[in-house]
């Protein structure tokens, strides 16, 4: 147990010591909801309602963006043939080590999407289930982010791969977080449901993912 | 038989692990790198692997180690009923030396201890040994080739497992790096340790044997 909570506080220092820890996923968050409102156009009624979804559509942008790291540079250099040869379960070693990374770099989404929410308009108790349900999706996200990474670690362009086999695992997450947030808006009470679907989801993720990862490190060994 | 005065730490005694190859053949896509291989090493005994550039030294580290599965043949660590696994038994030191560019020698070296489920003691005599004491904390990046290999090198003794498969080892050291690699070496086969090094280089390691991957194509 010693070796994963050194492995979850090793990637978040790393996180911090090289990646510029959250500033990363958060300037491309704020970057994003903030140019998205100049293309839809300044419709008060509109922004609202486009809100929760560009929310949940933004986040899983930014997830993506540092998706080439976290086993593209373990790959490069070395240490992932330390990682199979360290005698730690592996699958808990991959979880601890895309968790711990997730939480020092993507702990302002939920934040950002919360006050990104209320600026388009959006009243504050659906702002606040867009926000939870993003909380919900982190582990969803940053997970399949990981399994395309560490499928394409290694190789030349690894962010386009990673691009195209991460965005369709994404979908049920996507549609479950964002709709959280767009039935709270509509008032019916699917929102619950659609935020208990999303936990789900991560936790269905958290339990498969790291068979794949494990699976997708040790291909690329050969 | 130690050449210069360093000290190596007490580590807790580990079991000594026979290591057998027998008949490995690898290929790199329709090449043949290695035909029928096959090696026993016991505890106490060193292989230096020679051979010319792409002759497969290091893939067939890579297959002793677990990384590559061999076309044919197998590797197994242990005697006993119950074989040992790579990962029980092999400290690693491959091309890249494992090391992250913004951690510095003392964060790397305790975290692969807490991994290993060795204590911190060993960390500072170790790095006296490698004579690299004074950068314990400056980060990897400002440290030169050779000083990342031997901050390498102490993480492979850290990892205090019988059996050291070494990929060109003394690549970037110095006259001196070798002289205390070869000590760190003999300390270790002292202790009961196997190695496997790949190495294009001449090391003086007292009555290791020799192979020529060049004669197994």
């Amino acid at each position: 147990m010693s070796a994963l909570g050194a492995i979850l506080a090793r990637e978040a220092r790393l996180a911090w010591a090289g990646g510029g820890g959250p500033a990363g996923p958060a300037a491309f968050f704020l970057g994003a909801i903030t140019l998205a409102p100049l293309a839809i156009g300044p419709a008060a009624d509109l922004l609202v309602a486009v809100g929760p979804g560009i929310m949940g559509f933004a986040a899983l942008l930014s997830v993506l963006q540092s998706a080439d790291r976290l086993f593209g540079d373990d790959h490069v250099d070395g240490t992932a043939e330390l990682y199979l040869l360290s005698g730690v379960s592996l699958p808990g070693l991959v979880l601890a080590k895309v968790l711990g990374q997730a939480s020092a770099t993507l702990w302002p989404l939920p934040v950002i999407g919360l006050f990104g929410a209320l600026m388009y308009g959006v009243p504050v108790l659906p702002a606040c289930v867009g926000a939870l349900a993003l909380l919900a999706a982190i582990p969803a996200l940053s997970l399949i982010a990981g399994f395309a990474g560490a499928l394409a670690a290694g190789v030349r362009r690894s962010g386009l791969l990673i691009a195209l086999i991460a965005t369709p695992m994404m979908v049920p997450v996507l549609i479950f977080a964002a709709g959280a947030g767009r039935s709270a808006l509509a008032g019916d009470e699917r929102a619950l449901a659609n935020l208990l679907l999303t936990i789900a989801v991560s936790l269905a993720t958290a339990a498969l993912a790291p068979f794949g990862i494990v699976a997708a490190v040790r291909s690329r060994m050969g | 038989m130690l050449t210069t005065t360093a000290i190596f730490p007490d580590l807790p005694a580990f079991r000594p692990e026979k290591t057998r190859v027998s008949g490995l053949s690898l290929s790199r896509g329709d090449l043949t790198l290695v035909r029928d291989f096959s090696l026993d090493l016991g505890p106490g005994e060193a292989v230096l692997m020679s051979g010319p550039n792409g002759t497969g030294k290091t893939t067939l580290l890579r297959a002793i180690a677990g990384f590559v599965r061999p076309d044919e043949g197998r590797v197994s660590f242990g005697a006993g009923p119950e074989p040992a696994s790579s990962a029980d038994c092999v400290a690693w030191l491959g091309h890249a030396d494992g090391l992250k560019s913004v951690e510095t020698p003392r964060q790397a070296l305790r975290f692969w201890a807490q991994m290993g489920g060795q204590g911190r003691s060993a960390i500072l005599p170790l790095l006296r040994a490698m004579a690299i004491e004074s950068l314990i904390d400056r980060p990897v990046s400002r440290l030169s080739r050779g000083q990342q290999r031997r901050c390498a090198l102490v993480r492979v003794a850290l990892a205090n497992r019988p059996v050291w498969l070494l990929d060109e080892p003394a690549g970037p050291l110095d006259g001196g790096g070798r002289t205390r690699l070869a000590d760190l070496v003999a300390w270790h086969r002292s202790r009961g340790g196997s190695v496997i090094a790949a190495t294009h280089q001449l090391l003086d390691w007292s009555d290791a044997r020799r192979i020529d991957l060049g004669a197994h194509r």
